[in-house]
């Protein structure tokens, strides 16, 4: 009989499975490494959703007993990791519309944006950032100075961790909108913070946590990339449906584009027109393009900003 | 015998791919009330056999996905035991999909059991 091997695997039956609903999370964290931060969020959240409903269904039962129960059931954290890195894949493939079939061409590749439904929520995303932009920006503004200015006075201070808490809340709110508009995968939901925790704790864990600092400084950045692609967004519009249709309006006999005075279409000579249709509509196409590329640099500093480090 | 476990895990893995939502929207379809992930697990923990016995952390995805589809409506409540729980109803066009999967589910069914019908191993 070998006792000391089977005391020894007695001795430590932790090594299978976590201990409390935190470790088991911090497990299920390690199990996830490497694996899109958004999706580690969403698990690391159904997981405690799950855990907190079956401790409460089990009142009486230590958190090592629940967890050992659930083993079984919702599956340990590595089985639960790879249930959710596969289903991410086979999701991602399943519920987005199908790829449109690479064009090859380089005129093909430069119209063919105008087939993705992608460009047009981006470039809703420009035109909408600048209300968002200013929001932010005011909200962080006021936030800012009103709660340090009355830090002097007790009531800065919960009025400063109210206005940190509502931040977190807003930086869900816009990785939601970043993930709708510009398809850049955001947390589906909110930043939980370990409930075992007193509250004072908890406060303390939202100032030593960066993320709340980097999405106040997205939240100041917001108002002037919002104005930037808000800018981009309407000129390239306007400049290119002008050019497009303004000679057709001209044919009617109605409309002018003036500069200073200075009747363009009056003033040139009938045969530039079509030129001028055509210009316009490559500056149609390349603001198409420009949209889907600020797409994609906004998602990445959204991601970057908004979704914890590491 | 690995081997043999693994072409069996591989069958349930492609079964359940399709059979757990249908699942989980007729336990929505058929509940009083919204319902949150833990409950519908619940649900289908006592019932389930076969692919529905799986790990239940696989349905919380599903359950995102079908709302992202518009399948299933969904609200968050605060809770006293955990973190705020996303409630699910299902909507709709959820019912009239869930309608034609199930005439789908029924004829496959049907079909199958037809065809392993005096099938002897």
């Amino acid at each position: 009989m070998n006792t000391t091997a089977a005391t020894g695997s007695f001795a430590r039956p932790d090594s299978a499975l976590p201990q409390s609903i935190p470790d088991y999370l911090d497990r299920l964290r390690a199990a996830l490494a490497g694996a899109d931060k958004a999706l580690i969020q969403d698990a690391l959240y159904d997981a405690e959703e799950y855990l907190r409903s079956e401790m409460a269904e089990n009142p009486g039962q230590s958190e090592a007993e629940v967890i050992a129960a659930v083993a079984g059931s919702y599956g340990a954290p590595d089985e639960v990791a790879e249930i959710y890195r596969d289903t991410e894949v086979k999701v991602q493939t399943a519920l987005r519309p199908p790829a449109p079939k690479p064009r090859k061409s380089l005129l093909g590749r430069f119209f063919g944006v105008a087939a993705e439904p992608r460009t047009y929520a981006a470039l809703f995303y420009m035109l909408f950032s600048l209300a968002t932009g200013i929001f932010y920006f005011t909200w962080v503004n006021v936030g800012v100075s009103l709660s340090l200015g009355l830090l002097v006075l007790i009531i800065g201070v919960p009025l400063l961790i109210l206005f940190l808490g509502s931040v977190r809340i807003l930086s869900l709110v816009e990785g939601r909108l970043v993930e709708v508009m510009l398809g850049e995968r955001m947390p589906r939901r909110p930043l939980y913070h370990n409930r075992e925790r007193p509250l004072l704790e908890r406060i303390k864990d939202m100032f030593a946590d960066p993320r709340t600092w980097t999405t106040l400084i997205y939240m100041l950045l917001m108002l002037p990339l919002g104005i930037a692609y808000f800018t981009v967004a309407v000129t390239g519009l306007s400049v290119s449906l002008s050019l497009i249709f303004f000679p057709l309006l001209r044919l009617l006999g109605i409309g002018t584009v003036q500069f200073d005075g200075y009747d363009v279409f009056m003033a040139w000579e009938p045969w530039s027109w079509p030129v001028a249709m055509l210009i316009g509509v490559a500056l149609l196409f390349a603001t198409l393009h420009v949209a889907r590329f600020v797409g994609k640099f906004h998602g990445q500093i959204a991601k970057h900003l908004l979704v914890r480090l590491g | 015998m690995t081997d043999f476990d693994n072409q069996l895990r591989k069958f349930q893995k492609e079964l359940s791919a399709g059979t757990v939502s249908l699942a989980l929207l007729a336990v929505l379809a058929s509940a009083a009330e919204p319902m949150y992930g833990y409950q519908i697990a619940k649900r289908l923990e006592r019932e389930g056999e076969g692919v529905l016995s799986g790990k239940q952390s696989a349905l919380y995805p599903v359950l995102r996905n079908l709302g992202a589809g518009g399948l299933l409506d969904s609200h968050v409540e605060p809770s006293v035991t955990g973190p705020p729980r996303r409630y699910y109803r299902i909507t709709e066009t959820g019912l009239s999909v869930l309608r034609e999967w199930v005439m789908a589910w029924r004829a496959t069914r049907d079909s199958v059991d037809s065809v392993l019908q005096g099938l002897v191993l």
